[in-house]
């Protein structure tokens, strides 16, 4: 009972709230490169292991426009759309030949992808990382810490940009086109619905989706070429844990594992605090295979 | 081939003519060179024991299989390995076996992966809902419903009236029948009676013969890949020697 009261007196309240802070940040972050990564397994079977550097190419594609620009918005967008007209033509060069493949030549196909764009960054970019400016510089008080208001804008722009892709989703012709492709691609193709594009443009939005998360992040990380890994390896758990080409689960995962990786930073080292997101994964692969957010498994 | 006197086919040709198809499934060869015609508006009956070839023969002509040798025809122009989405716009619809329902989709958005086409209008649009709910007012009260959730029979309306929103000028229809109350049969055999009368050609594939003979105007029986025999369904007789031989009724 004595060692209740004190977990209770000594808990560090205040860390945890800036801790479920830092955690939904990331969490949007994360979401926003999962959802496109489950989107591109769902509709067409392909492990996009090049995510992590359509997230970085993002990222570089931002630096460019913003130091000639100077517009952080303007670098939002154009990154967004240029990593999504790359990421069609991507498609359509390396992994429109390999339909009916085995999967694995997709996975090298786009191993070899991610590869060369790594190397293409490191020859042009150099190894030095480059800096995104942070558009609001502002800062509020949250307790003992000034809290960026910038990570709250990375939180609510994420949300809203998932947001959007969800209506356009359930709304939208071409979100019903991509929905039903998803389900049975073969029927889709029956009814008319033009398969071959619907895969190239789910890829592009796939791409620009996680562009959009590289220059999102850029101002809070350095930008190198090897960004990408890190991020794109979180992304494949969360698309695991949340149920492979379940959109919806992956954005809950994402959420769930960068929370509790922000806990586990209250007691271990930031460093540490990872083997949460591994320890998640190992359950899940051993107790719902099909994901910890499917409500039903097949 | 008796029959082929009788055809009813106008003068511009058959809407579908399938010439000496060949598929495989792997190294495995399943049509051995299957012909067939379908005229404009026609009911065309496809009858053969399970695993002759039926159902690949509509998938073949849907091009969600490339056959190896022979082609097919569509309105005179050459359709062969043509894909299936591209077929659908030149007005081959097709209703599978198993339905293939988009189970997550609610009844009305697979209702629009047909409907969704470029040029047409929101009131051809409301035409052909208002139609499909006229004559399966089911799905009219079900349409906010997810397709997974809806019973067999209604799958299978479903599946029908999904085909019917591409406007169709032909319906692979592949046992439609199978599995069914009694009442969902003569509803579906209603059904093929409308369609026929709105001019729409069908390709039916089934089991039940009496429900072929009776729906269809020609019926061709498959066996071992190839067609067999070829008549005109009323004077096909259900105790005819050729049904005993090659469907063992």
């Amino acid at each position: 009972m004595a060692s209740v009261l004190t977990f209770f007196t000594e808990f560090p309240f205040e860390l945890f709230v800036i801790q479920t802070l830092n955690g939904i940040v990331t969490g949007m972050i994360l979401a926003l490169i999962a959802s496109g990564l489950t989107l591109i397994f769902g509709i067409m079977d392909v492990v996009n292991f090049a995510h992590g550097e359509l997230f970085m190419l993002g990222a570089y594609m931002g630096v460019i426009v913003l130091s000639t620009t100077g517009s952080f918005w303007l670098a939002l967008i154009l990154a967004t759309l240029i990593v999504a007209l790359f990421g069609a033509a991507m498609q359509i060069v390396t992994l429109r030949p390999l339909v009916g493949r085995d999967p694995l030549t997709t996975i090298l196909a786009t191993f070899g992808v991610s590869l060369i764009l790594q190397n293409y960054a490191l020859w042009q970019f150099g190894p030095v990382a480059r800096k995104i400016n942070e558009p609001y510089t502002g800062h509020f008080n949250l307790f003992y810490l000034e809290y960026p208001w910038y990570r709250l804008v990375i939180a609510g722009l994420s949300a809203a940009l998932i947001g959007g892709f969800w209506l356009f989703l359930k709304h939208g012709k071409f979100g019903i086109w991509i929905r039903a492709t998803m389900q049975d691609r073969v029927m889709a193709q029956a009814m008319g619905i033009p398969v071959p594009l619907v895969h190239t443009a789910a890829f592009a939005i796939g791409a620009g989706m996680a562009a959009a998360s590289g220059v999102l992040f850029g101002p809070l990380v350095g930008v190198n070429h090897t960004m990408g890994l890190d991020w794109v390896l979180k992304a494949f758990i969360v698309v695991v844990v949340g149920g492979m080409g379940n959109l919806g689960g992956s954005i809950a995962a994402a959420i769930f594992i960068s929370l509790l990786e922000s806990y586990a930073a209250i007691w271990v080292s930031p460093a540490q605090a990872v083997i949460v997101s591994f320890i998640v994964l190992i359950f899940t692969l051993l107790f719902r295979p099909t994901g910890l957010f499917v409500p039903t498994p097949k | 081939m008796s029959a082929q006197g009788t055809l009813q086919e106008k003068s511009e040709g058959p809407l579908i003519a399938v010439e000496d198809l060949h598929t495989y499934y792997g190294k495995s060869h399943i049509l051995h060179g299957v012909s067939l015609t379908v005229g404009r508006g026609e009911v065309v009956g496809l009858l053969g024991r399970n695993g002759v070839g039926k159902s690949t023969t509509l998938k073949t002509i849907m091009g969600l299989i490339y056959p190896k040798q022979g082609r097919i025809m569509l309105e005179g122009k050459a359709v062969t390995s043509t894909p299936a989405h591209k077929l659908a716009k030149l007005g081959i619809a097709y209703v599978p076996e198993d339905r293939r329902i988009f189970r997550l989709l609610t009844v009305m958005e697979n209702l629009r992966t047909g409907l969704d086409r470029p040029g047409v209008t929101d009131e051809r649009k409301k035409e052909l809902l208002d139609k499909v709910f006229s004559y399966f007012p089911v799905l009219g009260e079900r349409r906010d419903q997810a397709g997974g959730t809806l019973s067999g029979g209604e799958q299978q309306m479903l599946a029908i009236a999904r085909a019917m929103m591409l406007e169709p000028k032909i319906i692979l229809l592949d046992e439609p029948t199978e599995g069914l109350m009694p009442r969902m049969v003569s509803q579906i055999r209603q059904i093929i009676d409308v369609l026929h009368s709105e001019g729409v050609a069908i390709l039916l594939v089934e089991q039940n013969v009496p429900l072929t003979l009776e729906a269809s105007q020609r019926v061709y029986i498959m066996e071992k890949g190839a067609i067999r025999h070829h008549a005109v369904s009323s004077e096909l007789k259900i105790d005819d020697p050729v049904i005993k031989q090659y469907l063992g009724v």
